[in-house]
């Protein structure tokens, strides 16, 4: 796919998290694009970036891509090896982390996540994985980035379950909850938007090149708030492809290559 | 007692029908997994488990009909999977699911190991677990107003499960072990729980831990029984001593599709052999296993 454009779908989303993140900032990430966004920003603009998982792991630098998170091919060189109390608790719980990534079957126009389950929550459903970290980082980090694929199913007018809250009903209820902090970026294969501070809706802020914003809305339940000039996303720059595919992900196992 | 040094089927049999039992496998990862084989042997029944990432070792037990209960904070078999049989009882309602976040598990095991009535936390608040767990576990989350700010905070009851079965590198016959990689929940499932039982892929001496005290994670003190089983992960990984076995566990996934598939699994994995040793020959011996051991700059 776009390699007419030079990158995938996959590096753009992973650039586009990596531009998140700034220098300095404590990030939680689960297995995936996040590491993939991660190790990109610690490589490029962001080299004081310190990355957390959540079973108690400290800024690794893998040499072998993992199958998840309880692979020790991701935990290779960490600075840290502990526990969840330690970084769920200590550092998240604590106040400390400043960005987490998250991802889920569903997402609603308020940002808040199903990881749980399909169907009826009381009647017929099919059950997922759950939470895991997931909802301890809604909860606790200063913001969240969720990384989901753009498609009608996903992108819903209610989510089945409300694994891990985003705004939940919109302007004021994750206040209400006691929440502080919530998304502030959604990121798809076609776009990526925000969270329109009043209301606390999803707002698009930009385009991926090779797209439309017909082909952006045919493929949402629920309509985003729409500004009247959607730029396009800026476009990986050869050095962030060349590092995604040679040093972060040289197997492709996270890109799907 | 003047050993703790007990055989696997020994210490299975310590545990009585619906006990609740704090398990130490995340995702793919030290997981009991022959402690879970035993179990289903020897017929166990109704039993609890807990651990804050749903793993294979629960997903095992749950296919067999050994756990009526889970507490967990959620789980998978990372990429290889879903767990089938844990996603299955929920969906078919044989299987009682109290679903957390993995903090909110491993908070219930701190407050439990720290002897405190409760614990408040962020986590839950606005999103549907927690609406469930007023339905799942009414008794074991409540409200309460900080007596300082005033202000209003979910709290958790302790846990204190039976036993705590923790799969360890490295202990000596008293129980005192050392976990090497990350340990998750493991510290604190065993100061919360009433006994612990320790396998271990190397026993040492006292005279090895007491070289290197400051990497003992688990205090023999508080541990009842130690079973020396090498490869009693398998086919999970045990970091520094052997890599997962990923043509085992993509099998497993593959079978626990169906309840079918799972007694398949069972009579060939579990049924089929009569104990770890003719286990371990059954998926493929010395041969095998010599090529899952880790190499010691990578610990995989």
């Amino acid at each position: 796919m776009q390699a007419e454009q030079g990158y995938t779908l996959f590096e753009l989303m992973a650039v586009a998290g990596a531009r998140e993140l700034k220098d300095g900032e404590v990030v939680g990430v689960g297995i995936g694009l996040p590491v993939v966004a991660s190790f990109l920003a610690k490589r490029t603009h962001a080299p004081k970036l310190t990355i957390l998982f959540e079973l108690g792991v400290v800024d690794p630098e893998p040499i072998h891509t993992g199958v998840g998170l309880a692979d020790p091919r991701v935990w290779y060189r960490a600075k840290i090896m502990s526990s969840f109390v330690d970084i769920l608790g200590t550092v998240l719980h604590r106040g400390v982390v400043d960005v987490g990534f998250l991802g889920g079957l569903e997402v609603d126009m308020y940002g808040n996540l199903n990881t749980t389950l399909l169907g009826d929550p009381n009647g017929a459903f099919r059950h997922f994985v759950g939470s895991g970290g997931a909802n301890d980082i809604a909860s606790s980090a200063k913001r969240t980035i969720i990384i989901i694929r753009h498609e009608a199913r996903k992108l819903k007018q209610a989510v089945s379950f409300i694994t891990s809250p985003g705004y939940i009903q919109g302007a004021g209820s994750r206040e209400a909850a006691g929440l502080a902090g919530g998304p502030s970026r959604v990121i798809t294969d076609k776009a990526i938007f925000d969270f329109e501070p009043e209301s606390k809706r999803m707002r698009l802020l930009s385009i991926h090149l090779g797209t439309t914003l017909e082909e952006v809305l045919a493929e949402m339940s629920f309509e985003p708030i729409v500004p009247d000039r959607v730029p396009f996303t800026e476009p990986p720059t050869p050095e962030q492809v060349r590092l995604i595919r040679e040093e972060i992900d040289p197997e492709g196992i996270y890109s799907g290559r | 007692m003047s050993s703790k040094l007990a055989t696997l089927a020994e210490a299975v049999a310590s545990i009585p029908d619906g006990a609740h039992v704090a398990l130490s496998g995340f995702a793919i990862t030290r997981c009991n997994m022959a402690f879970a084989r035993e179990l289903i042997r020897q017929g166990k029944r109704d039993l609890t488990v807990s651990q804050c990432v749903g793993a294979m070792d629960a997903d095992l037990l749950a296919g067999a009909g050994v756990i009526s209960r889970i507490i967990y904070g959620g789980g998978s078999l990372d990429r290889f999977g879903r767990l089938n049989c844990v996603n299955r009882g929920i969906e078919e309602g044989t299987l009682v699911a109290e679903e957390y976040s993995s903090l909110s598990v491993a908070f219930r095991y701190l407050a439990g190991a720290l002897g405190i009535p409760f614990i408040p936390i962020r986590s839950l608040r606005g999103s549907d677990i927690l609406e469930r767990l007023r339905k799942t576990a009414p008794g074991d989350i409540a409200f309460v107003d900080d007596p300082f700010s005033g202000e209003k905070w979910l709290v958790l009851k302790p846990l204190h499960p039976d036993v705590a079965v923790v799969q360890v590198q490295v202990a000596d016959e008293e129980g005192n072990a050392w976990i090497f990689g990350p340990r998750w929940d493991n510290e604190e499932q065993v100061r919360a729980s009433t006994r612990t039982i320790v396998i271990t892929e190397r026993l040492v001496s006292t005279e090895m831990i007491r070289r290197n005290p400051e990497w003992t994670r688990i205090p023999g003190f508080r541990v009842f029984h130690v079973v020396h089983l090498p490869f009693s992960a398998h086919p999970t990984s045990v970091y520094q001593a052997y890599d997962y076995d990923a043509d085992c566990i993509k099998e497993y996934a593959q079978m626990t599709q169906t309840r079918e598939g799972v007694q398949a699994y069972l009579d060939k994995y579990v049924y089929g052999v009569k104990d770890h040793w003719e286990y371990l020959e059954r998926v493929g011996g010395l041969e095998r296993l010599s090529k899952l051991t880790a190499d010691p700059v990578l610990g995989y």
